[in-house]
């Protein structure tokens, strides 16, 4: 018994010190962790001095050593090390080489919480948006501060001197009023006017050649689509491989923000877009907005009219369970008819050979669309590009993302994600006698077929898409103006490209709207509606826990009941679970959350003012 | 122990070497001196993550800079009958499938036998091979399987039954709610069918031969060997994994569910753990700290009851 005691009681002492030597060692390295943080910049900045007695230049980095970072991007949607023409060139220049690491891929937003609690974000992070894990990054010193030992002004300047306001938004909103955490997406230095390049971001865009085929009926509202499409499938029931088409293709895994993603886009085509992470939409260029759970909101309409799709035989009966690319490499093989956005469904179908047969996806809009823009943003839009606190040579990484801001930067990747990036000069573009940049032949092909363009060994090789700039984040918008040459970032505004001749489906495309591109459409008939990208002055409003609790639950709940909606049996079944779904919602808070959204649809019309 | 003592001696310091008597205590401890270590860190220490049910915990940000909320992540639970309905229905499927899991516990008993009964040497390995390597491919690969054997498109199934004429065109399987609980539990066996019985096997191989000679002798059947020999010999194992796993109950892990949810289907298979897991990762981490802790006290209640229960019943326990 004695025995049993001390052993019982050596048994003690020992968890006693395995615990102490466990907390002692967490704490030893959460110390270490941030010693390093705060002792980084100050090492580079005695480094830099140092290397300024070698080179005059004191934005002279030395680049002999290869860099490797660890790029988070939460928009990404590839992961693994950056490969192809952008490697090259990135390679080249900074000796820098990129591994992406993709929420997207990974969980969503369970990644981008495990990285946050990791304490290390990597050495540049992406973020979709500034609503929550941006702020609370910061909060948990997981960024780092740019205006450290003069990082920005030595390595940034670009920046600071092309987008002076996205700098400011950037202290007022996020840094206290002084520290510099990140910037913005889709800069501008000019304020007015659609920010877009030829196309818009949505369309609808059917398949042109079978629309024109059934007659090309008119089209005046939304609903409307639907017997079209059901035509058209008729006249094409299956690919050229033999499998059934549909019209509407979609996928979950953009889903997120409040609601299934595929059920907003006709709410843009009519000039409103949500607030990320609440429950309302605002008009682009008015005061307006509206619950989106109301009868009346595109949402739920969208929702129905997928429902009647599918009741139509329209929806692909895989889309709940399939991922995005299944719906690119079912484009690919033109199975479906409809595309909400031009660059899905162009981008993946419309090949040479199929535009040149008149084969093709082109705008075709109904008549009241208002189609919904972004304004140039002097302050920089919603998407944060940011260096991690633990980042190693910050300075070289600053000097590589002030170059993306640069000319020469945009010029090669202006628009990655959203638009097809011009790429390197002398392969995919060049500049003619004139002085004017010009698409080559070779780049036709590449941004037509991204995926099957083989890009030459000594431009990096692989394939044009996988080559390109895989972070997903466009720094400079792309229809700005280069000051070089006075000509537009994206290639499909140059002037050479206007001039250039049309394919059979442009021209048939053209010769029945009477105008050259669908934003000339939009801006000629007067269809615009264009949203002021402003600043209040201010630091956003946000969620408190309790309220965010809430609001995710809601968020899930419509999700959830969103697609069961699509996919009910019957009318009968659409409307109970559409009670089901406002009933819960209530039930979690849904009254507290609508306070919130109207606050955030205030906080943004008063930032609006700032560029008025 | 086997193990002689002139062995340990040298590695014994002299401290140790005076207090003779004690040295078989030390050498079991030290024998046993891992296992608590690691059953230490892996299963206490884990505990103190409980403190972030107390705080408004946001990942990245340290505790020390997040405001204290004492027991408001608990009431959260209970604060709005919407809120209780939900935690009801994911109490519903957990308990749901873990009954049927306690249920259909008796297959690998039943396989067990039935492999022992097969004569054919090679036959009972092949069978028992085939039926244990599924429990070896991660929950995720299985998902990726059953979307290459039902996804409307490509699915190998579908297109028989297409074919055939049974199912038509269109039908998404994986994204159906009908009997999604029998599903899930054909899914589970067909997974650990062979894992499960391996224990049962052992436990066959166990029992004394001469108990089956005997009856032989008395002219017993084959199937009254089972029924008198076999079975008897295997009801102890049977119990002491059914008392486990009733302490298990709510416990039915995450990684199939999660594997095999989607909009259709999450509201009968979202169990506690899948639960907890969407709630956590949708950015709260406290509250699904506090709905784990709850479950942590329901699970050391459930497993005592059973463990008392099978006293008085069989009076046989495991603590």
């Amino acid at each position: 018994m004695r025995l049993r005691r001390a052993s019982l009681v050596m048994l003690s002492v020992i968890l006693v010190f395995v615990l102490a030597a466990c907390g002692g060692g967490n704490n030893t390295t959460a110390n270490s962790g941030k010693n390093t943080s705060t002792e980084k910049p100050t090492s580079t900045a005695t480094n830099a001095p140092a290397e300024e007695t070698a080179a005059p230049d004191d934005r002279a980095l030395d680049h002999s050593k290869p860099l490797k970072l660890t790029v988070f991007s939460t928009t990404a949607n590839y992961a693994g090390p950056q490969t192809g023409w952008f490697a090259k060139i990135i390679k080249d220049k900074f000796n820098i080489e990129m591994d992406i690491v993709a929420s997207n891929l990974t969980g969503g937003d369970t990644k981008i919480s495990a990285m946050m609690a990791s304490g290390d974000l990597g050495d540049i992070i992406i973020f979709g948006d500034d609503k929550n894990h941006y702020p609370n990054a910061i909060k948990g010193k997981l960024l780092l501060d740019w205006t450290q030992d003069g990082l920005l002004d030595k390595y940034g300047k670009d920046i600071g001197s092309t987008f002076p306001k996205a700098i400011e938004k950037a202290k007022v909103a996020f840094g206290g009023g002084s520290s510099v955490f990140g910037i913005g997406n889709n800069v501008a230095s000019n304020p007015s006017g659609p920010s877009e390049g030829k196309d818009m971001t949505w369309g609808p865009d059917l398949r042109f050649d079978l629309y024109q085929q059934i007659g090309a009926p008119e089209i005046s509202k939304i609903e409307d689509y639907l017997p079209v499409l059901k035509k058209m499938q008729e006249l094409e029931p299956k690919n050229e491989q033999g499998k059934k088409t549909y019209a509407f293709s979609m996928w979950s895994d953009w889903d997120g923000n409040y609601k299934m993603t595929l059920a907003k886009q006709f709410a843009n085509m009519m000039g409103y877009d949500e607030i990320p992470d609440t429950a309302v939409y605002v008009k682009a260029d008015e005061e307006k907005y509206y619950d989106f759970l109301s009868d009346d909101s595109w949402y739920m309409k969208s929702l129905k009219l997928y429902f009647e799709a599918n009741q139509m035989g329209l929806v692909d009966p895989d889309s709940m369970t399939q991922k995005f690319d299944d719906v690119v490499a079912k484009f690919k093989d033109g199975r479906l008819l409809f595309s909400w956005f031009p660059w899905l469904g162009a981008a993946n179908y419309n090949t040479p050979e199929r535009t040149a047969e008149g084969k093709g996806f082109a705008l075709v809009p109904f008549k009241d669309e208002l189609m919904y823009s972004t304004g140039f943003n002097v302050y920089g839009g919603n998407g944060i590009i940011a260096i991690g606190a633990k980042a190693k040579e910050p300075a070289r990484i600053m000097e590589f993302i002030n170059w993306m801001y640069t000319p020469e930067g945009a010029m090669i990747s202006a628009g990655s994600g959203t638009a097809v990036p011009n790429g390197p000069k002398g392969l995919t573009w060049d500049m003619d006698a004139s002085g004017k940049p010009v698409v080559t032949d070779f780049g036709w092909k590449a941004y037509a077929d991204q995926q099957n363009t083989q890009v030459p060994a000594e431009y990096g090789g692989g394939d044009y898409y996988y080559g390109s700039n895989q972070m997903n984040f466009s720094f400079v918008v792309p229809a700005m103006v280069n000051p070089d040459n006075k000509e537009p970032y994206d290639h499909n505004l140059w002037t050479t490209t206007l001039e250039r001749n049309p394919s059979k489906l442009d021209s048939d495309w053209r010769a029945k709207m009477g105008v050259l591109t669908p934003k000339e459409y939009f801006e000629k008939n007067n269809l615009l509606a264009v949203a002021p990208q402003g600043f209040t002055g201010k630091e956003p409003l946000m969620m408190d826990k309790t309220l965010e609790q809430k609001n995710k639950q809601i968020g899930t709940v419509i999700q959830q009941i969103s697609w069961k909606m699509v996919f009910a049996k019957d009318q009968a079944e659409y409307d109970k679970l559409n009670k089901e779904m406002h009933d819960k919602v209530n039930g979690l808070g849904y009254a507290e959350v609508m306070d919130f959204s109207i606050k955030k649809a205030e906080e943004l019309f008063e930032a609006r003012k700032s560029v008025k | 122990m086997g193990v002689p003592s002139g062995e340990l001696l040298p590695s014994v310091d002299p401290v140790h070497r005076s207090r003779w008597k004690m040295k078989n205590k030390h050498k079991l401890f030290f024998m046993a001196f891992p296992f608590l270590v690691v059953t230490f860190i892996f299963y206490y220490l884990p505990i103190s993550g409980w403190i972030y049910a107390f705080y408004d915990f946001i990942p990245g940000i340290p505790l020390s800079d997040t405001p204290y909320v004492g027991l408001k992540w608990f009431k959260t639970i209970v604060s709005n009958p919407t809120q209780t309905a939900e935690v009801l229905r994911v109490l519903k499927n957990t308990l749901a499938m873990s009954s049927l899991g306690l249920i259909t516990s008796i297959f690998p008993v039943i396989f067990a036998i039935m492999l022992t009964e097969i004569k054919s040497g090679w036959y009972r390995k092949l069978v028992q091979t085939l039926t244990t390597i599924p429990n070896f491919i991660s929950w995720i690969l299985v998902y990726a399987l059953a979307f290459s054997l039902f996804s409307v498109d490509n699915g190998v199934i579908t297109h028989i039954l297409v074919q055939l004429g049974i199912v038509d065109e269109g039908y998404n399987f994986l994204a159906s709610s009908s009997n999604i609980w029998v599903t899930m539990i054909v899914w589970y066996w067909w997974k650990s069918l062979g894992w499960g019985a391996i224990l049962y096997l052992a436990a066959i191989a166990g029992i004394d031969q001469e108990l089956y000679e005997a009856v032989e002798v008395d002219g017993a059947s084959r199937f009254r060997k089972i029924w008198h020999i076999t079975i008897p010999g295997l009801i102890p194992t049977f119990f002491v994994l059914l008392l486990l796993s009733i302490g298990n109950l709510v416990n039915n892990g995450m990684e199939q569910y999660f594997s095999f949810q989607n909009a259709m289907n999450k509201d009968s298979i979202e169990v506690l753990d899948l639960y907890v897991y969407n709630i956590a990762f949708a950015n709260n981490f406290p509250f699904a700290t506090a709905v784990s802790m709850l479950k942590s006290v329901v699970s050391v209640i459930l497993l005592f009851a059973a463990n008392t229960l099978s006293k008085m019943v069989r009076d046989e326990s495991i603590i």
